[in-house]
């Protein structure tokens, strides 16, 4: 196979990054850190919607719809892992990722469990409702999600 | 250490201030999460788009120095809008630095996060320091494009010390996992 090779120029950025001024990294991560805090309130908020989005989906009533129903789910469970953001809420980020994990798994031959997503929704609001403080309660919670996402996928191959 | 974490001292100083930034996420409030971040980096996100269609449309029409897009977005995706940037023409932005955001890395898209031609691929929620030691990484990223076949981008293959970060190739961890069993098991048997 032919290979062309483009001797590598250097980007503006290159140039840039080493031109006089700017601020040390210690005080960009300190003004990005500041700036990430002042987004946290709207971060359960996101979340919030994304869970509701998610519990309004409903079992498809042809292979057709499911696939659009499945992409719906996928970007709200994306979308979940998105607005938890930076902000901690691991347990939140992580259940979301399983219902991603899912998904993903599916195939013609493979199909998703429907049965899944309301207990996604349901679990998604129960730990965005329990307090942070009830860590036995929240670890619970994603522990059966954790069992259900490895049954499923065990199922799946 | 690789270049991109030895420029994360907390002393250096970098300049990020007049880098023309274009950051395209769907979602919003991703898309805030990235903008504020690289404000605090000095770097005010000049383009923000939520759609690959939007972002094309001024990629044609002016010049950036930095992408920052997510792999999944509705209609055209990250991928497909770094592989039609690459495959572009466009000069200087076919050539510019881009690093993609994941939220979740789809099985069947791992060859497509590869091949699209993007110089990273970082995956959410991503910690402001990992955002901006990747952002220095290609600043500093001196591999060559390549073309071969269907791909045109950076060289794929790291020739010079391992990617930024944290190690997550699967090879190389079970490796060092074997190795640290070996000398386990031998500093057990008093050899």
């Amino acid at each position: 196979m032919t290979v062309i090779t483009h001797a590598r120029r250097a980007s503006r950025l290159a140039k840039l990054i080493d031109t006089p001024g700017g601020v040390s990294i210690g005080t960009a991560l300190a003004q990005a850190k500041s700036n990430l805090e002042a987004l946290q309130p709207r971060s359960l908020e996101e979340v919030a919607k994304a869970v509701a989005e998610l519990g309004a989906i409903q079992p498809p009533a042809t292979p057709e719809d499911g696939d659009a129903a499945l992409t719906t789910a996928y970007h709200a469970a994306s979308r979940v892992i998105d607005a938890v953001g930076p902000f901690g809420l691991e347990d939140i980020r992580l259940a979301a990722l399983g219902l991603c994990e899912l998904i993903d798994a599916t195939s013609a031959d493979k199909p998703f469990d429907w049965r899944v997503l309301p207990v996604y929704a349901q679990s998604l609001q129960l730990l965005l409702s329990l307090p942070a403080e009830q860590t036995d309660a929240r670890a619970k919670v994603r522990a059966s999600l954790g069992e259900m996402v490895d049954r499923k996928l065990a199922q799946t191959g | 250490m690789t270049p991109g974490m030895e420029s994360l001292r907390e002393s250096a100083v970098i300049n990020l201030t007049g880098a023309v930034t274009m950051v395209v996420d769907d979602s919003p409030f991703g898309l805030d999460i990235t903008a504020s971040a690289l404000l605090g980096f000095g770097i005010k996100t000049r383009y923000a788009c939520h759609s690959a269609a939007e972002a094309i449309d001024i990629l044609k029409e002016q010049s950036i120095d930095l992408l920052v897009v997510d792999t999944e977005m509705p209609e055209m995706d990250g991928y497909q809008l770094v592989r039609w940037l690459r495959r572009s023409g466009l000069d200087p932005n076919a050539f510019a630095p881009v690093i993609m955001t994941a939220t979740h890395m789809r099985r069947s898209r791992v060859a497509e996060a590869r091949d699209c031609g993007a110089n990273f691929v970082i995956t959410k929620p991503f910690s402001a320091a990992s955002l901006l030691e990747r952002i220095v990484w290609v600043s500093r990223d001196t591999r060559p494009f390549l073309e071969v076949g269907d791909y045109f981008g950076p060289d794929r293959r790291f020739r010079r010390g391992n990617p930024p970060g944290e190690e997550r190739r699967a090879d190389v961890l079970r490796k060092a996992q074997f190795e640290a069993e070996k000398a386990a098991a031998a500093a057990e048997s008093g050899e």
